[in-house]
């Protein structure tokens, strides 16, 4: 691989694509389901003059060893769903994407870097306290996922790093992920919001993670909310206190020929309580 | 780049630019009627072609992609002459009008019935969520993949 000029890439190892990642940078465009990438071509954002896809690096698999769920960074969705005991934040994400073909072509890693209306996933791996395994040239870095959103489309990753996959340790005991959108089984994300949640033997929150998508470019961890309800006793009244500060006023949420902020906004809110009164039921 | 792949059974070579999809190369490269343009962005299903027995939309696919593998159209699925079941399901029950959606219909059918050959009506709903059809109202389409999960 001593002469890369352009062309399509597609190494057979992790080491051969981040060397080639490490040598092209920003010349290279990283490909792994096509759902999102090839768009960026199609519709001349971008001009790579290499493609490096990622189609026979394996990283296709989920491994769930005694408390923790590794899924590798290619895992297409529908392999995803072939395993039963995945934490059902995840699974519910997973399923709510409707299409034979799109389930089948994109993936997990592809996710997470792609903005709003994407991002299920990313945002019900958010809620499980997910960390973000990425491998570059000089060794591996745990990022936990919570860290890598920089700003739209700005990640926390370097130039030679490839995200390898995402690994969820403990996750909690209860968790559930919920969406909008405009048709049952169609359409981009509204608003989703997905909560991982452990309970004490009081049934007092122990540990709490509330993610809401669908809002901003990408996912985002709501912590302000996470304080307001950890060590407390989940009643009705205290998760109708907790939604009015969901969505911060400084939240600059998008507004779009689909839905106002105002209804993103509102919508965040009748998820969140939704899933929280599921789970006190 | 040169690529090589087999296109319904037969071996085919073809130029490449590496940003390509593979919708260009089989409609503007290989004259491919079997497969058609609608959206380009993955909401329409018109251009899914079946790429080793999987699913993908041609048109989010780049052609580097196919090199070495086996890809299949609606045209690929009749033999000598032949409707497959599928096709003949199709035609049955009137599930196709203008038939700009029917070559990747079709196809979702086919690897829908491959995978699960009794899907329920809700795992078909799931399937077909990435195919439009302007026409039907898809209750043909849907009776079509049932008559065929109530034959097995």
């Amino acid at each position: 691989m001593s002469q890369v000029t352009s062309g399509y890439y597609a190494p057979a190892s992790l080491r051969d694509a981040i060397s080639l990642k490490k040598r092209l940078r920003e010349r290279a465009l990283i490909v792994a389901g096509g759902t999102a990438a090839v768009q960026l071509i199609s519709k001349m954002i971008a001009e790579p003059e290499v493609i490096i896809s990622l189609e026979k690096v394996p990283l296709d698999y989920v491994k769930v060893q005694g408390n923790v769920v590794e899924i590798g960074a290619t895992t297409p969705i529908s392999r995803l769903l072939e395993k039963k005991d995945l934490p059902n934040a995840l699974r519910e994400a997973a399923e709510n994407i409707h299409g034979l073909a799109l389930k089948d072509m994109a993936t997990v890693g592809g996710n997470i870097f792609t903005p709003a209306p994407a991002g299920d996933i990313a945002t019900a791996l958010l809620s499980l306290d997910a960390t973000l395994m990425l491998r570059g040239t000089r060794g591996v870095r745990a990022v936990p996922f919570s860290k890598f959103y920089r700003g739209p489309l700005e990640y926390n990753i370097k130039a030679d790093e490839v995200l390898t996959a995402i690994r969820i340790r403990r996750a909690p005991g209860l968790s559930s992920f919920l969406k909008q959108t405009p048709l049952r089984y169609s359409g981009p994300t509204i608003a989703s919001a997905s909560v991982g949640l452990d309970l004490d033997k009081d049934k007092k929150a122990r540990r709490v993670m509330v993610a809401i998508g669908g809002l901003t470019t990408h996912p985002y961890r709501v912590k302000r909310v996470e304080r307001f309800l950890t060590g407390k006793r989940l009643t009705s009244e205290l998760i109708e206190e907790a939604a009015k500060q969901l969505v911060d006023d400084n939240v600059d949420v998008i507004e779009d020929a689909l839905a106002s902020s105002w209804y993103r906004r509102v919508i965040a809110q009748v998820l969140f309580k939704k899933i929280l009164n599921n789970f006190i039921r | 780049m040169r690529i090589k792949f087999k296109l319904d059974g037969e071996v085919v070579e073809v130029d490449a630019k590496h940003t390509d999809t593979l919708l260009k190369i089989l409609k503007d490269k290989l004259g491919v009627g079997a497969v058609h343009f609608g959206c380009g962005e993955g909401t329409c299903g018109a251009c899914i072609v079946l790429v080793n027995g999987r699913p993908r939309y041609s048109c989010l696919t780049l052609a580097g992609y196919v090199d070495g593998k086996e890809v299949t159209t609606v045209a690929g699925l009749a033999h000598d002459g032949e409707l497959s079941e599928i096709q003949k399901a199709f035609l049955e029950n009137d599930a196709a009008q203008c038939g700009y959606c029917t070559p990747g219909m079709i196809l979702i059918a086919k690897a829908l019935l491959d995978r699960n050959p009794s899907p329920s009506d809700e795992e078909i709903f799931d399937a077909l969520a990435g195919n439009l059809c302007r026409c039907t109202g898809y209750v043909p389409i849907i009776n079509a993949i049932k008559s065929l999960s109530k034959k097995r």
